[in-house]
């Protein structure tokens, strides 16, 4: 008991340099922002007490509303686009063989990429004139589909979603075979003599056993796309005519864009919320399951 | 207990390391406020980040008042123009300005002012009255938010909205340089007719559109007066029938496809390239295009382009032949920089926009708002008649710099949704709410 004692002792201390920093630098702020977030405030010069004003305000604006449904878009993408690419390709790539080593590698690559980079790689992808999407898809015959990807309202979200998508699936591959590599051979075995293989052991053996990790990635999903910045802002910056503005480049163009301060802190709140929310209906949707 | 002994070890060397770090920063301050005590900091921040001819040669002016007065340090901070507005926001925030820093124009000057960070520096162009005298009319307009009191000295003047052509295009394909509308509709027309971009333009950064194309084409519509009236939302409304009149022409070059596809997201670089490499008969941009074609073309290529100014509009209250500018941005100075660092950063806004420096901008193929001797062989043939163009016309108010940040963001977002098929009523009236809302506090 004494040791354990003495080691808690030990944890506390080592533990409180990163906590005062994560206090200073990540839960003051977001205090100090909501604070703000009830402000008329420029930025500089005098801040005026609101109250509720802003969040009125914000409900109002329908641009919030749809950068929260962008939000949504990308959400949904990463959770139907990475969460299975991911799987699939662990799967294939489970063996160590020097071909699956390089595919994985090559997946993992666009991580290790700078996200400007990878936004302008795809900005040139999505060239109106010279991109190579529209030149490919005249090659195959089918004019009529090339557009401007990234200046179409009706596509561009979804246009935006590829590249983020694309981007993000390494690191869930390497979850995902992590996750494969804890199956113990035995269980592998047991299948095979009772005859169990293919889509039937996928479907029983091998995603119930990594099912918590799934329900972990899917949590990834979410947060991830919420916050959601890099890629928009350079691809289009939010634009044309803020059809692709996300919460976060919302908060931050009304920020520093247009110089509202406390309205930006009352976004930056909101997003907060919203994440709150999510996470707490995936919690009690996986309680309910494990339960 | 072994884990314990190695946190124990670990904790022990990080505290050491530590001690060493905070040893380290003291030791230095000492032998700053021992050894260098006549020595002055000074921090200057400009957007001059660029490898173009203007940059350098800005930095150059800065490097050499650094050599010229070794008992300054000087902490000088090249920050890109993308991220440049944000930056300074950011320290004017925190109230942390640098002792000297440049700023725009306009809103971003003048919200400055407002909140007391900027003081005038009327006393260095007192001191030096033959460079004062040389700078063109209006030079000062913008920076003189009080009588007589003086904030900056432009270091170079904006001209958004000239009318670039390939001559070469025009001449293949028969059609005649547009003066009036009816030409320019025409125009559009024939070159559409023959697969070529009639104008190209980059507009993903959305201020593109507004600063070249609206600001000067409104102009002609309204008049200036009318505009100004509507910016201090005396007498005049962005709901009014003639800016609707404006916003309609600019809704006709939409309609008439004289824009390439997809032009909301590509940016004006590439609009640029675009333009130069002959996909496009025309392109209206700023004076920032004469800078960046010098740059990054051939003479050859640049030996077909033309330079003139937007067609006129019939029954337009506003005159024909005008440029939408005005003055640059300048260095300002901060209002906590005093004494003797104050001295010297006058000093050092001397150096960096003083007759010598003003030349030198000039002959890197960016205008200035300065009666500047240009030697004709150091620049490029195209920034000649681009000189020549914009000394031979009137200037009109650029839209951005009269209007409220937010208003400015209301219609740079307005002119894509126009682009995208959106209503000219709408984008009016979500502009009038947004300067009425900023005019009136």
């Amino acid at each position: 008991m004494p040791t354990a004692m003495r080691s808690k002792g030990f944890i506390a201390i080592a533990l409180l340099p990163a906590l005062l920093l994560f206090l200073i630098f990540v839960i003051i702020p977001v205090f100090w922002s909501a604070y703000y977030g009830f402000f008329s405030w420029k930025g500089f010069g005098e801040a005026t007490f609101i109250g509720l004003d802003n969040y009125k305000e914000m409900f109002k604006d329908p641009i919030f509303w749809r950068a929260l449904r962008n939000n949504l878009i990308l959400v949904v993408s990463s959770i139907i686009g990475q969460v299975p690419i991911a799987l699939v390709l662990a799967i294939v790539l489970f063996k160590n063989s020097l071909f699956s080593r390089f595919i994985r590698s090559a997946v993992f690559m666009p991580m290790v990429l700078s996200t400007v980079v990878v936004g302008l790689i795809w900005g040139y992808i999505y060239h109106p004139q010279f991109g190579i999407a529209n030149h490919v898809l005249e090659m195959l015959g089918l004019e009529s589909w090339t557009r401007a990807w990234l200046s179409d309202p009706k596509v561009n979200m979804l246009a935006i979603s590829i590249p983020i998508n694309w981007a993000n699936v390494g690191p869930y591959l390497v979850i995902f075979i992590a996750a494969l590599q804890n199956i113990s051979p035995e269980i592998h075995d047991a299948a095979k003599i009772d005859g169990s293989s293919g889509w039937n052991k996928l479907r029983n053996i091998t995603l119930p056993m990594i099912w918590s990790t799934v329900v972990v990635t899917i949590v990834l999903c979410i947060s991830g796309s919420l916050k959601a910045f890099d890629h928009v802002i350079v691809m289009t910056g939010g634009g044309p005519a803020q059809s692709t503005e996300l919460l976060a480049t919302y908060m931050y163009n009304s920020t520093f864009s247009v110089y509202r301060y406390g309205y930006g802190s009352a976004v930056s709140t909101m997003i907060m919320i919203v994440s709150a929310i999510l996470i707490a209906i995936n919690y009690f949707a996986t309680r309910r399951k494990s339960s | 207990m072994r884990p314990g002994r190695k946190i124990g070890l670990v904790l022990l060397a990080m505290s050491l390391l530590l001690a060493a770090c905070g040893g380290g920063k003291s030791s230095e301050k000492a032998g700053e406020s021992t050894n260098g005590s006549e020595k002055v900091k000074l921090t200057i921040w400009h957007n001059f980040a660029g490898d173009d001819l203007r940059a350098k040669a800005v930095r150059s002016y800065i490097d050499q008042f650094a050599q010229d007065h070794p008992e300054v340090t000087l902490d000088a901070q090249a920050i890109p123009p993308d991220g440049y507005r944000q930056r300074l926001s950011t320290v004017a925030a925190a109230n942390e300005m640098p002792d000297v820093f440049f700023v725009y124009a306009g809103s971003q000057s003048s919200e400055l002012h407002q909140a007391k960070l900027l003081q005038p520096i009327t006393e260095v162009l007192d001191a030096h009255p033959e460079w004062k005298e040389k700078f063109l009319p209006g030079a000062f307009d913008p920076f003189e938010f009080e009588e007589g009191q003086i904030y900056s000295a432009p270091l170079g003047m904006s001209a958004t909205s000239i009318l670039y052509y390939n001559k070469a295009l025009f001449e293949k394909h028969n059609v005649k340089v547009p003066t009036t509308w009816d030409e320019m509709m025409t125009a559009i027309k024939t070159f559409n007719d023959n697969g070529i971009t009639p104008i190209a333009l980059g507009n993903k950064a959305p201020w593109v559109a507004q600063s070249t194309i609206l600001g000067s084409l409104a102009d002609r519509v309204t008049g200036t007066e009318w505009f100004k009236n509507a910016a201090a939302q005396q007498g005049a409304k962005f709901t009014d029938p003639e800016f609707i009149e404006a916003l309609g022409y600019f809704k006709q070059l939409v309609d008439n496809k004289a824009f390439q596809e997809g032009a909301n997201s590509i940016d004006n670089t590439q609009a640029e390239q675009y333009f130069i490499q002959g996909n496009a008969a025309m392109m209206i941009s700023g004076a920032w295009t004469l800078t960046n074609l010098a740059a990054s073309s051939t003479e050859e290529q640049m030996k077909d382009i033309e330079v003139t100014t937007l067609p006129a509009i019939p029954g337009g209250k506003g005159e024909a032949n005008t440029i939408s500018g005005g003055a640059g941005g300048g260095l300002a100075l901060s209002s906590r920089t005093e004494g003797k660092a104050k001295e010297l950063a006058l000093e050092l806004i001397y150096t960096v926009s003083g007759p010598e420096a003003q030349k030198s901008i000039a002959e890197s193929n960016s205008m200035v708002m300065y009666d500047a001797e240009i030697d004709q062989s150091k620049v490029t043939s195209l920034y000649y008649k681009a000189y020549n163009l914009v000394k031979s016309t009137g200037i009109t108010p650029v839209y951005d710099a009269y209007l409220s940040a937010e208003a400015a963001e209301v219609i740079n977002n307005g002119l894509q949704e126009i682009m995208m098929g959106g209503s000219v009523e709408d984008v009016a009236k979500k502009l009038q709410d947004a300067q009425a809302r900023s005019a009136t506090p």
